[in-house]
C-alpha cells in the first residue's frame, strides 16, 4: 500500500515538470498530468498526450521520472488515450502566458477565438497545420499579426 | 488461425501500414510544394507514426523491435503503403486513397469488445477526420484546374485498384467475435464507393475489375520495402543505444 503523503510528493513533484514546447509553463497547467495513483505497491503518473503522435513523449516522460525521484520516489508513466486532451484542459493562468508570451491563442469547444493580441473575434484561417500539429496559423485583420491557435482534435471539431 | 491470432494480424496489419505511410510522408519534410503543405504533410506523418506506436503497443513491449527489428518477410503491410511517392502527385494521391481507407478502418473498431483497440480507435479516428479534410480539400481544388487533371487523372486511376490491399487479409470470426463490427469486404465496398463517388465528381472512372492485390498481407514485401525500411533503420544501425 502506498502512503498517501508519497502519492501527494509525487503529484508536487511532477506537476512542475516543464513542457519541452513552451518551457514557461508546466504539465498541469497544460492538461497533459492527468493523475497520479498507487498501483499495487508502486507510484504511476497518468499523462494524456496532446496528440497521439506527439514527439515530446519520451523527453516527457523522462522528466517526470526524474522530478519523482529528485522527490525520492520511483514511478511509472503511463500515456493515456482516455480521456482525449483537448485545449479546455489547459488553466486560465496558463492561457495569458500562452496568450502573452507566444501569441497563441485557444480555441474553446463549440465556441469563438478570439486574438490574443487584441481580442478580436475575426480571426482568418490562414494554415491548418502550424509548427506542430495540435496548432493552425490564423491571421488577425484587426492588428495585423498572426495568430496560433491551439485547437481540439476531437470528432467534430473544427 | 484462432480469432485472437487473426486480429493480432489484423492489427500488426493497420500497424506497419501506419508505419510505412508515416515513415514515407516524412520524405516530404522541408520539401513540400509550399510552406503550409510541407506543414501539414508532416504532422500528418507524425500522426500516423503515433497510430503505428498506439497499435504496436497492444502486441508488444517492445517498440523498436516490434517496428524495425523483424525479418522483412514478417512485415504485414500492404504494397501502396510500402510505395515511395517521391513525386508529389503520387504522395497526394496515396494520401487520399489511405486516409479514406484509414478513416474506414478505424470506424470498424470504434465498439470494438477489444477495449484497448476501441480506444486507440476513438483516438486516432479523431485525428484522422482532418487528414481525410486535408487530402480531399487539396485534391479537389487541383482536379478543377485542367492541369491538375492532367497530373493527378492517371495516377489515381492507376494507384486506387492497389488501394484495396488495404482491406486485404483475414477477418474470419472478427465480427463474430465483435472485434470489428464491418467485414473486410464491407469496409472495402464503403471505401470503393467513396473513391467512385469522389472520382465521379470529375468524371473519372477507377477500373475495379482486375485482382485485388494481397501480397503485402502474407509477406511478400514490394521492391521499394527495403529502401523504405533501410530508412526507418539508419541511425539504429549507425548507434544501436541511440536515444532522442
Amino acid at each position: 500500500m502506498v502512503a498517501k503523503a508519497a502519492i501527494d510528493a509525487v503529484r508536487a513533484a511532477v506537476a512542475s515538470v516543464a513542457d519541452p514546447e513552451y518551457p514557461d509553463l508546466n504539465i498541469q497547467q497544460l492538461g497533459i498530468l492527468e493523475d497520479v495513483v498507487a498501483d499495487r505497491s508502486s507510484i504511476r503518473v497518468d499523462l494524456v498526450p496532446t496528440i497521439m503522435g506527439c514527439p515530446a513523449l519520451d523527453v516527457i516522460e523522462q522528466d517526470v521520472v526524474a522530478a519523482a525521484q529528485a522527490s525520492g520516489h520511483d514511478v511509472t508513466v503511463r500515456f493515456c488515450m482516455s480521456p482525449p486532451w483537448t485545449p479546455d484542459r489547459i488553466t486560465d493562468d496558463a492561457r495569458k502566458i500562452l496568450a502573452r508570451e507566444y501569441s497563441v491563442a485557444i480555441r474553446p469547444r463549440n465556441g469563438v477565438t478570439s486574438c490574443p493580441l487584441c481580442g478580436s473575434t475575426a480571426l482568418q484561417p490562414r494554415s491548418d497545420v502550424g509548427p506542430t500539429a495540435c496548432r493552425s496559423v490564423e491571421w488577425c485583420p484587426n492588428c495585423r499579426n498572426p495568430v496560433e491557435v491551439v485547437r481540439s482534435r476531437e470528432m467534430g471539431q473544427k | 488461425m484462432s480469432p485472437d491470432e487473426t486480429a493480432n494480424e489484423l492489427v500488426l496489419a493497420f500497424a506497419d501500414d501506419e508505419l510505412c505511410v508515416g515513415q514515407n510522408h516524412s520524405w516530404w519534410i522541408a520539401v513540400g510544394p509550399f510552406l503550409e503543405e510541407d506543414l501539414a504533410f508532416t504532422s500528418i506523418a507524425q500522426d500516423e507514426l503515433g497510430h503505428a506506436r498506439a497499435l504496436y503497443s497492444l502486441l508488444s513491449d517492445d517498440l523498436d523491435h516490434i517496428a524495425y527489428g523483424r525479418p522483412h518477410q514478417e512485415y504485414r503491410s500492404s504494397h501502396i503503403a510500402e510505395l515511395l511517392c517521391h513525386d508529389w502527385t503520387s504522395a497526394l494521391v496515396r494520401h487520399v486513397l489511405h486516409d479514406l481507407a484509414e478513416e474506414v478502418r478505424w470506424a470498424a473498431m470504434l465498439d470494438s469488445t477489444w477495449v484497448e483497440l476501441a480506444t486507440i480507435a476513438t483516438r486516432a479516428a479523431a485525428e484522422e477526420q482532418f487528414h481525410v479534410q486535408h487530402g480531399l480539400t487539396l485534391l479537389r481544388r487541383l482536379l478543377s484546374t485542367p492541369e491538375g487533371q492532367l497530373r493527378l487523372s492517371s495516377t489515381l486511376i492507376d494507384l486506387a485498384p492497389k488501394g484495396r490491399e488495404y482491406f486485404a487479409g483475414s477477418d474470419s470470426g472478427l465480427v463474430t467475435s465483435g472485434i470489428l463490427n464491418t467485414s473486410l469486404a464491407d469496409q472495402e465496398r464503403t471505401w470503393m464507393k467513396r473513391i467512385d463517388d469522389l472520382l465521379a465528381e470529375f468524371e473519372l472512372n477507377v477500373d475495379w475489375s482486375g485482382e485485388p492485390p494481397s501480397q503485402g498481407r502474407y509477406g511478400t514485401r514490394s521492391r521499394d520495402f527495403s529502401t523504405l525500411h533501410d530508412e526507418m533503420v539508419a541511425v539504429l544501425q549507425i548507434d544501436p543505444l541511440a536515444n532522442w
